[in-house]
């Protein structure tokens, strides 16, 4: 879903742009998935700076607050692949439904490791 | 009845009295010419008096062998034939090796000949001068020629009693090289030298004194009676000359109406050498956790372990082993590969015979040994060593979770809510869109 640049006649810079062209072209639930990733973005940010800066000790417990936070990420940046409407010939025998219950099972499983891993 | 018991001690008295106070054993095989075993008969009786059996044998005869069947048949050998050329085929260096190694102790006396003995000498790392080289001095002044040299004893030795008169000695000299197991117990005095009196030659003492350095044959460096102490407890004692055993010299003066030390000096060697003093033995040891009785079958690391190993000394005077708290300088060793701990081994006021220390055990886990090595010049060599392993501690044996992993813990448990989150508003909004496309089709 690369935006077009669908104004060129605007003075904007290219960020502007594509701000906009993602705002006007997405869809709610693409967005909602998009705000679940930053956070999760930022979660893993966080703990990688805090292992670096503070203490990595015990490890164990970074290895599983950090694995989480990035095979929460891949999971869900899956299901945001294969909900998308524009992908529909990628996928065309996984439906929406389908792809969360993908999702959802895996989650589950990955947190099961993580919390398994973490005292 | 009481008569009974009377005639009981008695018998426990003489038999007492009687039986060698050895660590080892009585039995003594004496290899000598028989013509000169009347000579030592000072030394061979002081022996007997102490209850030794003594069995004579020429060096040339055949029997009694020194190992029959891989068992030897003597505790203690005595060669004071020190100029013979040919042995019994059974008497070999390769042979008195090995007697070594079975435990039984040796006196050799060496000469300024070359023997099949001067040639074990060097498997000892004792370097001898070349033949017919005995040790001279010109100090003191005196009647005797220069090859017959009275000499002090160090009084700060331990093996020898104090306050020995010096000692008179003729025979060659010892350099020692660097093997630890191997220390003086006599050394030449310092005037003292080796010189080709004796039918040696001046060229081939010159040639040997350059390959050793200079003055390898001269001074208190050299030994004429040297000690020896095999790894397996056997210890051996090497006499430059055999004269220093004789009658001749016992009853020597010294100076005037002072009678020469070498009766009793010629005995304490006898002593040390059939290991009647300086015999220690670890009866037992013993680990636990402090505040603990019994041993663990592993110890967790940082555990605080206490050590104890019970020592005692052989009493030649009761034939009984002593509780001995007379060492200070033990050490502990707590050791995977390398030494972790190495700590001292005291002893423990108030208890005697018993060594005992505590220490944390070290932060790392795996198959640890407590080991004792004790290593002293004239003392038997202590060695202990116990395996036992150490472990990391159990899953509940430390705290799980830590203040410093909050953030970790908040992030794992903040990606799960927001799973929980995010898969309900999915859902939720699942239904909507539902909803909505239904009101849609309607």
């Amino acid at each position: 879903m690369a935006p077009k640049s669908s104004a060129p006649t605007q003075q904007t810079t290219a960020i502007q742009t594509l701000w906009k062209a993602y705002n006007e072209q997405t869809s709610d639930r693409l967005k909602f998935i998009d705000a679940f990733l930053f956070f999760l973005m930022l979660s893993g940010i966080v703990q990688f700076l805090y292992c670096i800066l503070v203490t990595n000790f015990p490890f164990n417990a970074f290895l599983a607050g950090f694995s989480s936070t990035v095979g929460q990420f891949v999971l869900t940046a899956s299901l945001r692949s294969q909900v998308n409407p524009e992908n529909k010939n990628e996928f065309k025998e996984v439906s929406p439904e389908r792809a969360f219950a993908d999702f959802a099972l895996g989650s589950i499983v990955l947190h099961f490791f993580v919390y398994n891993f973490l005292g | 009845m009481l008569s009974f018991r009377r005639i009981f001690l008695l018998i426990a008295a003489v038999t007492s009295a009687v039986s060698a106070k050895s660590s080892t054993g009585d039995s003594v095989l004496v290899v000598v010419e028989p013509s000169r075993q009347n000579d030592y008969s000072i030394f061979f009786n002081g022996l007997k008096e102490k209850g030794y059996e003594l069995t004579f044998r020429a060096p040339k005869e055949e029997k009694p062998v020194i190992i029959q069947d891989d068992v030897p048949s003597f505790a203690h050998v005595i060669l004071f034939a020190s100029e013979t050329k040919n042995f019994a085929k059974d008497i070999t260096p390769q042979s008195l090796v090995e007697l070594l190694s079975l435990k039984t102790n040796l006196i050799i006396a060496l000469s300024t000949k070359q023997t099949p003995l001067s040639s074990l000498a060097a498997e000892f790392s004792i370097v001898l001068p070349p033949p017919g080289t005995p040790l001279v001095s010109y100090f003191p002044e005196r009647s005797e020629p220069p090859s017959v040299i009275p000499i002090a004893p160090d009084s700060s030795s331990s093996i020898l009693s104090k306050d020995i008169h010096p000692v008179w000695f003729s025979g060659v000299p010892m350099s020692l090289g660097n093997n630890p197991l191997l220390f003086p117990i006599l050394r030449a005095p310092a005037e003292s030298f080796a010189a080709e009196v004796d039918g040696g030659s001046a060229d081939a003492l010159v040639d040997s004194a350059e390959k050793g350095g200079e003055g390898l044959w001269a001074g208190s460096q050299l030994s004429v009676v040297t000690g020896f102490q095999a790894l397996g407890g056997a210890r051996v004692t090497w006499v430059g000359g055999v004269e220093l055993f004789s009658d001749e010299y016992a009853k020597k003066e010294v100076s005037k109406s002072v009678e020469s030390g070498n009766k009793k000096f010629a005995s304490d060697i006898a002593t040390w050498t059939f290991q009647e003093t300086l015999v220690l033995r670890i009866d037992r040891t013993e680990h636990h956790l402090v505040n603990a009785t019994s041993p663990k079958e592993h110890y967790t690391t940082g555990d605080e372990v206490e050590f104890a190993a019970y020592i005692s000394k052989f009493n030649p005077k009761t034939g009984k082993w002593d509780p001995c708290a007379c060492r200070k300088d033990i050490q502990l060793d707590f050791t995977m590969l390398d030494p972790h701990v190495r700590t001292a081994l005291p002893p423990v006021p108030g208890a005697p015979g018993k060594y005992g220390t505590a220490f944390r055990v070290p932060d790392r886990h795996g198959v640890f040994k407590f080991v004792i090595d004790y290593k002293r010049k004239g003392w038997t060599h202590l060695h202990s060593s116990t395996t036992v392993p150490v472990v990391p501690p159990r899953h509940d044996g430390y705290p799980r979770f830590l203040s410093a992993a909050w953030p970790y813990y908040a992030g794992a448990i903040s990606t799960s809510v927001a799973f929980l989150l995010f898969s309900a508003l999915w859902l939720a909004g699942d239904v909507r869109e539902m909803k909505k496309s239904k009101g849609k089709s309607e």
